[in-house]
């Protein structure tokens, strides 16, 4: 197993394209990323097709000692199981798609190399965060992420929007981020190391036990778990701090597909399996991390319904299917909630660059009333996206095939009826309806795109590419007081294209694509068994997650109206989409007239944003600027460095002037000198 | 008798150098004045190298009149050495704007006389003698450009004063004389002891506090040095910032250990407030100043304070610290004097202002260089020298339980690199202002490379030598 | 009877006249040579008087001492004085405030 190379590849490349950057060239910095992400890649799925046949144990690799301090050993080393195997072929595989659907999407940006950097820098973070062996170590690989995304979301720095949405989602991961290093805190107190197998030997043993804090006992391990949770759920963008993740689209398209669609938003929920054995311990914590993924589900999904931007869209899509993830496992289905995230990873990755693909060919417009009709001009981008599109709302028929979201999905919401209990009740209620707003919006996303007339001539982006088109010509720029230069034919303007023709994306756009098609459409068909099927689940899974074979099996004795119901509501939400999107586009308008109110607190994501600012950055900026101007300027710069400054200037004046040059006043201040010194000493 | 004319050899050679060389000028005129600075540079090397030989426990000259203790022969081997090396300096300057004047080496050895009396000074009167023989020199001195009004103005400020300071001292020396009964500083130091200390002996140690204070140009008995500073020729306030201050330093210390030792309680209070005082008003007055002299002037009176931190400690560290403090601040002071001569503009004339060091760094990097490293040092940043002596001073303070003193000098020493640093500044970022004329001039040269190499993290080899002696001439006084 | 007191009274009384005359005195350098001379009077005085009560030579030594450095310095004044007065034609103490700051 070369599960050094896999992991330290990216970052050498990302060091060499970073450091390197202008010095050798936009080609070079993208070869040598690209390459090692694909080197990485590869190294990767034997390893995941060792645990899947059995032929691999799992294994730690010592890197280096790091931290020894007192009772406090760290090793950095790498550790290797089946759980890590899953994530390192998730990441690798889709990082190294979005580096090379990167050369195309970026091709006209001036700091490639930077890019590159960061997206191999991310992807080494990620892989550091996946194969820890401690808390610590995975805390570095957490934050690791964290950074790359914070610098890819503000990568065009140049934009006030996409520094405002880089802060925000630094700010907001920090609480998580608190909650987190809390819990490690936590961990390290009551079990004296950070090792995470050490960890969860002793959790078990722990159940039960109180711990005392403000003179109130709580039960130990429901605190240590909400407090890593509160972590999760930071990074993972669940209700409450969710607000990051649809601003993060600020970021470059690829950036969405690989950070914020398939691998960091994730890490939550690879962190709760991770730990699953220590979440056992506590049902008080399990049911929390129950309702927050259903709250989450649910909420997005309705946010989902009314975005007009295609990205918001697929993003609160990810925040909705993040939320399914947490409810798996606040069930018990550990193995559900990864194979979730497995098959999440490739149908939202595709879905991601298939919206970045459109905007590629829409001159980076995203808004999608502005689209329409695009089925015609960008077939191959189309056709990606319906595979999404099906994976996502989990079509398929039982027993016989399905996309990749059908096994996946439709085992979660099983999962959690056939857990029997009240919080999983309620979320596979919640799950359902989820499901009909994720059918509902992922169709609506695929009409207003791609079906219907064009709509094209009102996009500010498409008329300023025509416009600014034209501009390349010189003939034409001296020409440019002809009033016919600028306007569109009058054919296109009726026809809605305002002559624009969009164009399919270069081919390594399309490759990724293409790979990822595959992936949505088979990738639950092929690896459900193992995933998720009792027997095969437990040898597969190896004891690297708690694995309820109990749960699995439950799964299949579900009554059948509980099978059918996710198939159910996948349909009505299609045939709603398709009334209100194809047949008759007038009906969103009047809903939007009958019940405008919940329109707009729908569209203002249930004005979290809005809570936020009233609740914490008001009183933050207000504290800040108290602090500012009233605690640091009036206070320690006065009377500190100005203060002294002032005083010293003063003085220096007081003294320039004693130093009038006259004889009888430096005599004068002598004697007074004398006088003073003599009178003190006579009077003590 | 005989065993005294040896211990006061140094003193011998010095006079009958100064004698001789008068003579001299006397009969060879202005011509013999670069050779007689060499005999005198010579006399010099002679006189500090007898004075190890001369140096013993029992080394009491002329009835307790003169003392040849370990003390002494610290301070006078770094008077001679700094003394030669001003002297050095005054050859070419005087010669490029006149005539260079036989009678500058014999006055030069005439004051350096005066100032190894006042570290040998066993008693009032020697002390007396030592500090007017001194004084009366370098009045001459800082009016030796006799056609510069402002050499004139100097010297004739500096003998008003001094002659007022003078009189302030031997009014003390008089009450301390009538109510002690003794003028030597056994004498006083048993009465004291025996007696406890009355009014008028209250009234005298004031005094003669105060005239030694003008001397070490200590506030608020400095107002004499920025104008003297600056209006002297400027190899003569390189010479009135090194030696003079060491013997002035050094009298003052015997006098308040030796002499005044049963009184530390009272001589204590007015060195912290002259500490503390010279320490802010070196620091602050500093600031504004646009004539690089006038700035060294006040940078002079800073670092004095620093060493009576040092003294107010009162203890045989604290001594040693103060010898340490002069030691590294005579290098350092020397070594940007030394600087300063050497800016001339293109026609040759002296130029003062600290704008005209503007961008030196392009124009003439390795004097920049040594430069930044003197006002480095002398901000007492480490790891350059100056660190140390300031961290001997402050450790002694702090050993003798004056923690709040240290406390404070740190505190204002900060103010002190304001301006030290702000010299830093012109000379690395500023425009470079018209270049200063290039000539080569080996002694200079060669003193401004050793005092760099001094100042810079080798003169770390110094440490433990000159740790070593200056405690084992502190031992002296107690 | 004239005892040690009394010199001590004289003593002092010249020696504070000397000092006013160093800086009350906004005309004449010379006034202020003659000034110092007065101070130096005062201390003459008081040491003798000291050596007499005292019975003790050194401080009639000291004062002839004294005696001596005082020409010494009378003379090297009266110098730079006549320097000074030769570059700037005055002897004003007013005038003499060329460097200041």
């Amino acid at each position: 197993m070369n599960i050094q190379l896999i992991v330290f590849l990216p970052l050498l490349a990302a060091a060499i394209a970073g450091l390197g950057n202008r010095a050798i060239g936009n080609t070079a910095a993208k070869a040598i990323t690209t390459g090692a992400l694909f080197v990485s890649c590869a190294l990767s799925w034997p390893v995941f097709l060792g645990f899947l046949s059995g032929g691999l144990q799992e294994q730690v690799v010592t890197v280096l000692p790091w931290l020894r301090s007192g009772d406090l050993v760290v090793d950095w080393s790498l550790r290797v199981d089946t759980l890590t195997a899953v994530m390192l072929i998730v990441v690798t595989t889709v990082s190294s798609l979005v580096h090379l659907y990167s050369w195309g999407y970026m091709a006209e940006d001036d700091s490639q190399p930077r890019f590159f950097a960061y997206l191999s820098l991310f992807t080494f973070a990620m892989l550091m965060l996946v194969t820890a062996d401690n808390l610590i170590q995975m805390f570095f690989g957490w934050e690791g992420v964290g950074l790359a995304s914070y610098l890819l979301i503000g990568f065009w720095y140049q934009k006030p929007s996409a520094n405002a949405a880089a802060i925000k989602a630094f700010v907001v991961n920090r609480v998580g981020d608190f909650g987190f290093s809390l819990g490690i805190f936590g961990t390290f107190l009551i079990f004296g190391t950070v090792s995470i197998p050490e960890i969860l030997a002793a959790a078990p043993g722990m159940t039960g036990s109180t711990i005392g804090f403000l003179g109130t006992r709580f039960d130990t391990m429901t605190v240590l778990c909400l407090l890593l949770f509160v972590g999760a759920m930071g990074k993972s963008a669940q209700l409450g701090l969710h607000t990051w993740l649809p601003d993060a689209m600020e970021g470059p398209t690829p950036v969405s597909a690989l950070i914020h669609a398939a691998t960091m938003v994730t890490a939550g929920v690879f962190m709760v399996c991770r730990l699953s054995p220590m979440f056992e311990t506590s049902d008080t914590a399990l049911t929390v991390v129950t309702f927050v993924g259903a709250a989450t589900a649910l909420f997005a999904a309705t946010v989902g319904t009314v975005q007009n931007d295609i990205k918001r869209v697929i993003a609160y899509s990810t925040c909705s299917q993040l939320g399914y993830m947490f409810f798996a496992a606040g069930v018990g289905a550990y193995g559900a909630a990864m194979f979730h995230l497995f098959t999440h990873a490739f149908f939202k990755a595709l879905l991601f660059l298939g919206a970045g693909s459109v905007i590629h060919a829409m001159h980076h417009e995203q808004d999608m009333r502005f689209y329409g009709g695009l089925r015609k001009s960008i077939p191959l981008t189309y056709w990606a996206m319906m595979a999404g599109t099906l994976a996502i709302t989990g079509v398929g028929v039982i027993g016989v095939f399905g996309f990749a979201g059908f096994y996946s999905k439709d085992a979660i919401i099983e999962g959690a009826f056939a857990a029997g209990t009240t919080a999983g009740g309620i979320a596979f209620f919640v799950g359902v309806f989820a499901a009909l707003l994720t059918s509902f919006y992922s169709w609506r996303l695929v009409f207003l795109t791609f079906f219907g007339k064009p709509r094209w001539a009102a996009s500010e982006h498409i008329q300023h590419a025509l416009h600014g088109d034209h501009h390349d010509h010189p003939s034409d720029e001296d020409a440019g007081h002809d009033p016919h230069g600028h306007e569109a034919p009058a054919h296109a303007i009726k026809e809605g294209t305002g002559g624009h023709h969009p164009h399919e994306s270069p081919w390594p756009m399309l490759v990724p694509l293409i790979v990822l098609t595959i992936g949505a459409i088979f990738a639950g068909f092929v690896f459900h068994g193992p995933f998720l099927e009792p027997g095969e689940g437990t040898a597969f899974w190896a004891g690297s997650i708690a694995f309820d074979e109990h749960l699995m099996h439950a799964i299949h004795e579900v009554p059948l109206w509980v099978k059918l119901s996710p198939a159910a509501v996948m349909i009505l939400g299609f045939l709603i989409a398709f009334a209100a999107y194809i047949r008759d586009t007038s009906i969103p308008d009047r809903f939007v007239g009958q019940f405008g109110v919940l329109y707009k607190f729908l569209l203002n994501k249930w004005y979290f944003d809005e809570l936020y600012n009233l609740l914490f950055v008001r009183p933050a900026f207000w504290f800040g600027r108290l602090f500012w101007k009233k605690g640091d300027e009036a206070t320690i710069d006065r009377f500190g460095p100005n203060g002294v400054a002032a005083v010293a200037v003063a003085g220096n004046r007081l003294f320039t002037r004693l130093q009038s040059g006259y004889l009888y006043s430096y005599a004068f201040v002598m004697l007074i000198g004398l006088a003073a010194a003599t009178t003190w000493v006579m009077a003590r | 008798m005989g065993y005294s004319l040896v211990l006061t050899l140094p003193e011998i050679i010095l006079s009958a150098s100064a004698i001789a060389l008068l003579m001299v000028a006397a009969f060879a005129g202005d011509k013999a004045a670069r050779l007689s600075t060499w005999l005198a540079v010579l006399a010099f090397i002679g006189a500090a190298l007898v004075v190890p030989g001369v140096t013993g426990p029992g080394g009491i000259a002329f009835n307790g009149l003169f003392v040849a203790d370990s003390f002494a022969a610290f301070a006078k081997i770094l008077i001679y050495v700094a003394a030669a090396i001003a002297m050095l300096s005054a050859m070419s300057w005087f010669a490029r704007d006149g005539v260079y004047r036989t009678e500058y080496p014999v006055l030069i050895l005439l004051s350096s006389v005066g100032m190894g009396m006042m570290a040998s000074a066993g008693d009032l009167i020697t002390l007396y003698v030592g500090l007017e023989l001194q004084s009366l020199a370098a009045y001459v001195l800082a009016s030796f450009q006799r056609k510069d009004s402002r050499s004139a103005e100097a010297g004739l400020k500096y003998f008003v004063l001094g002659a007022l300071a003078s009189g302030i001292l031997l009014y003390g020396v008089s009450l301390l004389y009538g109510f002690s009964g003794s003028t030597s500083f056994e004498g006083i130091a048993a009465a004291i002891a025996t007696d406890g200390i009355s009014t008028g002996e209250l009234f005298g140690i004031v005094f003669v506090l105060a005239g030694l204070a003008f001397k070490v140009s200590a506030v608020p008995f400095h107002m004499w040095t920025p104008d003297v500073y600056e209006g002297a020729p400027t190899p003569v306030t390189a010479f009135f910032a090194s030696a003079p201050k060491v013997a002035a330093m050094a009298l003052l210390t015997r006098v308040t250990i030796e002499a005044l030792g049963a009184a530390t309680f009272e001589w204590r209070q007015i060195v912290i407030f002259m500490a503390l005082a010279s320490t802010i008003l070196g620091g602050v007055a500093a600031i504004g100043q646009q004539n690089i002299k006038r700035l060294l002037a006040y940078s002079s009176i800073n670092n004095v304070g620093f060493a009576l931190i040092g003294l107010a400690a009162g203890t045989p560290e604290g001594v040693a610290s103060v010898l340490f403090y002069m030691t590294v601040y005579v290098v350092m002071t020397l070594g940007t004097f030394f600087v300063v001569l050497r800016m001339r503009d293109e026609a040759g004339q002296p130029v003062e202002t600290i704008v005209s060091l503007s961008g030196l760094s392009r124009t003439r990097p390795a004097l920049a260089a040594a430069m930044a490293m003197f006002m480095f040092s002398i901000a007492g940043i480490p790891p350059l020298m100056g660190f140390w002596p300031k961290f001997y001073v402050f450790e002694a303070a702090v050993a003798a339980n004056l923690t709040w003193l240290a406390a404070v000098g740190i505190a204002t020493s900060v103010i002190g690199a304001f301006y030290y640093l702000r010299i830093i500044k012109v000379m690395y970022f500023d425009d470079p202002a018209p270049a200063f004329e290039a000539r080569r001039d080996l002694v200079s040269s060669a003193v401004i490379l050793a005092a760099a190499l001094f100042v810079s993290p080798l003169g770390w080899f110094a440490l433990e030598p000159l740790g070593t002696a200056s405690l084992n001439a502190a031992g002296a006084l107690f | 009877m004239i005892g040690l007191g009394h010199y001590l009274v004289v003593s002092a009384i010249l020696f504070v006249l000397g000092v006013l005359g160093i800086f009350l005195n906004r005309k004449n350098i010379i006034v202020i040579l003659m000034a110092i001379e007065l101070i130096l009077l005062a201390v003459n005085i008081n040491l003798v008087a000291f050596s007499a009560y005292l019975g003790d030579m050194v401080g009639q030594v000291f004062a002839m001492f004294v005696l001596t450095v005082a020409a010494g310095e009378a003379a090297i004044g009266l110098a730079i004085l006549v320097i000074y007065f030769r570059g700037r034609g005055t002897i004003a103490v007013d005038d003499v405030n060329q460097m200041k700051g």
